[in-house]
């Protein structure tokens, strides 16, 4: 038996037993390469559901619409291990309740899908473990250091050059499970401190707000990076802050349900590099 | 619609000097909304503010903006005039040409330039701001002062003779502090236990005063008025209440060779022990990592020998959480070691002490009963040689301040040697001497033309041992020769020091700390006894190197400080607080957790039947202090600061 039919199976029998209400899974999409999220609400669905390693989207962003977890009832979602860090973020968050939550964990590798045993976000810390062992990506490290090399001068305008494009779309913070505010602060606009215009500054106010605001918060899912329909390579902002909170504080975002904001706590022996 | 009056002041000639103030004035006028300006020479002064009320009253202002200093100096006295003059104060706006302008550049031009930018864009900041009323909180009037030293004991007496009730705070088993272990005391040669001990059995039998030894201070929260500190009270395994101070228990305890710390090293104690026989309370304390029993589990003589069962093993240490209105810190300094100097031999020779070691020497309950010996044979030495600035005022050494003292307690120590080895021999080696004091000069020139002490302006660059001798050698510098002098005993006046966790606890509660470790002050002339936290002051050596005297008088004024915010019920607080916007808050909570006030609360909206229908953020404005963390915490924007909104602060940029 596949790990498609182990976790179709897996799904029926969750909504028959009325464990949950919900699966939130991965269909076909419009293109043989491509998956689109389905929302299954009964075990005669559960067809309808897909899992090969075409499936890379982080789903985790769907727990967050207004209102789903509010009935108390359990919903069952689909989840690679950055996935897995996203609901441990929004559950230190308070944005949903990991109890509510229950994970059909999953692998790619390559060609491969393999599948993570555990249900829950708490029986995952082994592997949480492991990933914070094995640190941040290498290849984006790769990619980085490129633009490191880079002198400031080049680098901004590189940056202004990709900034260019963005047309406001704001496709990253939809896709985006950690973009949670009911009212983001783009939308504020009395007073307006961020520009909407494309103009170099409003660019740049954009952009580098969204990287702050990420910051000990991405996971890399790169949910951001494949929706920018003008393929800004969002990643490497994401991928710099969460360097810097790894290296400077020892953060990796999304260990644990229980791990405190980064931004928002103190210690003792925090460097204080930023103080000249 | 806006009526702005525009006050530029010359501040006699720190700003005017570097900005044209006639330019400033005239440029400003023509701003939108200001309706009045116009420039003096002091506007802090009585004609000043009177112009600045006049100014009000006549042309109907809204907003003030007074384009002088530092808000920290002169923002209370502009607010009292604005509110004396019918204006809510929270409409006056400090534009800051001085300290951010005119002492900082050197070109007129730019200077006029920019003290024009600063002063508009607090008009546009001015024109946004509400009318604000101040916070009332109750004030929890008992104060803690920690630091049971001669400083703060003389704060808790202050206070606890007002009437206040005061926690005194200590870590080491008694009372007393450095001033316990000094011989005589500067300028009068009274000796200081004499004039201390009394002090410390008054403190500790006051009925206002809970002195809580071998106690540390953990954490503090909350603001003034209303502490919160939670004290360490460390394991005794001595039963504070039914020991009687016998002593039985000290005599019989098998391990007498500890190095004591009151003695400086010079003296033994056991491991059940009090730090002097004059301590207070007269409870002795086991030290757990010396104590047989707690090494090897066998032993506990002590507790046989205690004839009221007054040892107990099992204590643990006790967590207690106090309320207190004001806190004095005292902590108090160290003395740097003689390890820091190579030139002096690295701390390797045993007859080359510091200064405090000589005080124990010289005490008449010292290790050697007041008799100078020195302490690698234990022989009287007929030549001793000083050498001040011993580590002060050496940037080389990390000590780039005066320690103070050192001039008057060399002086002193050759005199005390001199009275008691009365053929014996004393070398100065001096920088300055410093005797600037009461009593002080004519000290030195009695050490001088009465005892002999011999000066020599110059420093020492080598120190060595040779035949049980100790070689100084130096230098002259008035003669402009060099010198060598065979010296018995070679006293340090090493440097003194802040306490070697001075940094840390100030962290832990809260105040701030200069490069080396000495607590900042509020205003170094004008509030010295005051921290840049409100409610918690100073006394003492903690903040700068001070003298008995001067340690004691600052102890009085800060309690007098105490004694001021005691003086009512009800403490008025600025209402620069923090609000949250329920609509928009997405309840993630950082802002709680960033909070280092506790201010921050969750709270739950429901519909009319009681149902839940979001929970949010919550600020408590009776502990908020404004400090403005959780306001660029907050992604969703959902947090705004009074007097500091976001549309103010938008509308001060946007003038620049």
């Amino acid at each position: 038996m596949g790990i498609q039919e182990q976790y179709r199976n897996e799904a029926a029998e969750l909504l028959s037993s009325g464990a949950v209400k919900l699966v939130i899974g991965y269909g076909g999409g419009s293109t043989p390469d491509r998956r689109r999220p389905v929302f299954v609400r009964s075990a005669e669905e559960v067809s309808r559901l897909v899992l090969d390693s075409y499936c890379v989207a982080n789903l985790s962003a769907y727990l967050i619409s207004e209102g789903l977890l509010s009935d108390g009832k359990n919903v069952a979602v689909f989840l690679k291990p950055d996935g897995i860090r996203s609901v441990n973020i929004l559950s230190a968050e308070a944005q949903v309740n990991p109890d509510q939550v229950v994970i059909l964990g999953f692998n790619i590798e390559g060609e491969q899908t393999t599948p993570l045993p555990g249900r829950k976000a708490a029986d995952y810390a082994p592997l949480m473990e492991s990933l914070r062992s094995s640190g941040l990506s290498p290849e984006l490290q790769r990619e980085a250091d490129r633009l490191e090399q880079m002198s400031a001068v080049e680098r901004f305008d590189y940056w202004k050059e990709q900034f260019a494009k963005c047309i406001k779309c704001y496709a990253c913070r939809q896709v985006c499970p950690m973009c949670y505010c009911r009212r983001c602060i783009v939308d504020v606009n009395q007073p307006q401190w961020i520009n909407t215009s494309s103009h170099t500054l409003g660019n740049f106010e954009w952009n580098i707000v969204r990287a702050f605001h990420l910051a000990g918060r991405c996971v890399a899912c790169g949910g951001c990076d494949r929706a920018c329909p003008v393929n800004i390579p969002l990643r490497l902002i994401n991928h710099r802050m969460s360097k810097e909170t790894l290296d400077i504080f020892g953060h990796f975002p999304g260990e644990s349900a229980d791990q405190k904001p980064v931004l928002a706590t103190f210690r003792q022996d925090d460097p204080e590099t930023f103080i000249l | 619609m806006a009526k702005i009056g525009v006050f530029v002041c010359h501040c006699g000639e720190n700003i005017a000097s570097m900005v044209d103030t006639g330019k400033l004035v005239t440029t400003i006028s023509e701003h939108p909304g200001v309706a009045f300006s116009s420039e003096y020479k002091y506007f802090c002064s009585d004609p000043g503010q009177e112009t600045v009320k006049k100014a009000i009253r006549e042309n109907n202002l809204t907003g003030v903006v007074v384009a002088a200093c530092s808000p920290r100096m002169h923002e209370q006295t502009f607010r009292k005039a604005c509110a004396e003059a019918g204006l809510n104060p929270y409409m006056l706006e400090l534009a800051n040409i001085r300290e951010q302008c005119s002492w900082v550049h050197t070109d007129k031009i730019q200077a006029t330039d920019k003290a024009i930018e600063i002063t508009r864009s607090l008009v546009e900041k001015v024109k946004r701001n509400n009318n604000l009323q101040p916070i009332s909180v109750p004030v929890t009037r008992r104060a803690m002062v920690i630091g049971g030293g001669v400083a703060g004991i003389q704060a808790a007496l202050d206070i606890a003779s007002a009437g206040r009730e005061v926690i005194l705070v200590e870590r080491e088993p008694s009372i007393g502090g450095h001033m316990a272990q000094l011989s005589e005391t500067f300028p009068t040669l009274d000796c200081s236990q004499c004039i201390l001990t009394p002090r410390m059995v008054e403190a500790v039998q006051h009925p206002n005063i809970t002195v809580m030894t071998y106690s540390e201070v953990e954490e503090v929260d909350g603001y003034i008025g209303n502490f919160t500190v939670k004290v360490r009270q460390k394991a005794r395994y001595v039963k504070m209440e039914t020991c009687t101070g016998c002593g039985d228990c000290i005599q019989k305890c098998p391990v007498k060779k500890i190095p004591s710390d009151f003695e400086c090293g010079l003296g033994n104690r056991t491991a059940i022990y009090t730090p002097f026989a004059q301590a207070v309370p007269n409870v002795p304390v086991i030290d757990r990592d010396r104590c047989t029993y707690f090494k090897n589990g066998k032993c506990k003589i002590c507790q046989k020998t205690c004839q009221i069962d007054s040892i107990d093993f099992e204590q643990q240490d006790r967590m207690v959480s106090l309320e207190v209105g004001a806190i004095v810190v005292a902590t108090g300094f160290q003395v740097q070691n003689t390890a820091l100097y190579g030139e002096y031999g690295y701390g390797r020779y045993k007859d080359v002490i510091t200064g405090l070691h000589f005080e124990r020497l010289a005490s008449a309950s010292g290790p050697t009963a007041g008799k100078i010996l020195r302490p690698s044979d234990g022989k009287e030495p007929e030549t001793i040689v000083f050498l001040q600035c011993a580590g002060s005022r050496d940037a080389a050494k990390g000590v780039k301040y005066c320690s103070k003292i050192c001039c008057m307690y060399t002086a002193k120590h050759a005199m005390l040697y001199a009275h008691k080895v009365h053929h014996g021999k004393t070398r100065i080696f001096y920088m300055d001497i410093r005797a600037a004091g009461k009593g002080y000069d004519e000290f030195t020139r009695r050490a001088i033309e009465e005892d002999q002490a011999g000066y020599i302006r110059g420093r020492v660059s080598k120190l060595y041992e040779e035949n049980g001798k100790l070689i100084v050698r130096g230098v002259d510098t008035l003669l402009g020769k060099p010198v060598e002098v065979e010296a018995d005993m070679v006293v340090l006046a090493t440097a003194m020091i802040p306490q070697p966790d001075a940094k840390e606890f100030a962290k832990r509660i809260g105040i701030g700390y200069d490069e080396y470790g000495f607590y900042n002050e509020a205003h170094l002339k004008l509030r010295p006894v005051e921290t840049a936290t409100a409610g918690i002051y100073l006394a003492g050596a903690c903040q700068s190197p001070k003298d008995i005297p001067d340690s004691v008088a600052q102890a009085s004024a800060a309690a007098a400080k105490v004694l001021g915010l005691f003086s009512k019920e009800q403490l008025e607080r600025e209402p620069v607080v923090a609000s949250v916007s329920d609509s928009t808050c997405a309840g993630c909570w950082g802002c709680v957790i960033a909070c280092p006030y506790n201010a921050i609360d969750r709270r739950d909206i429901t519909d009319r039947n009681g149902n839940l229908i979001k929970r949010v953020a919550s600020v408590n404005p009776g502990l908020c202090q404004g400090c403005g963390t959780c306001v660029s915490f907050c992604r969703s924007n959902s947090i705004d600061l009074a007097g500091f909104t976001e549309k103010q602060i938008f509308a001060e940029v946007m003038g620049l």
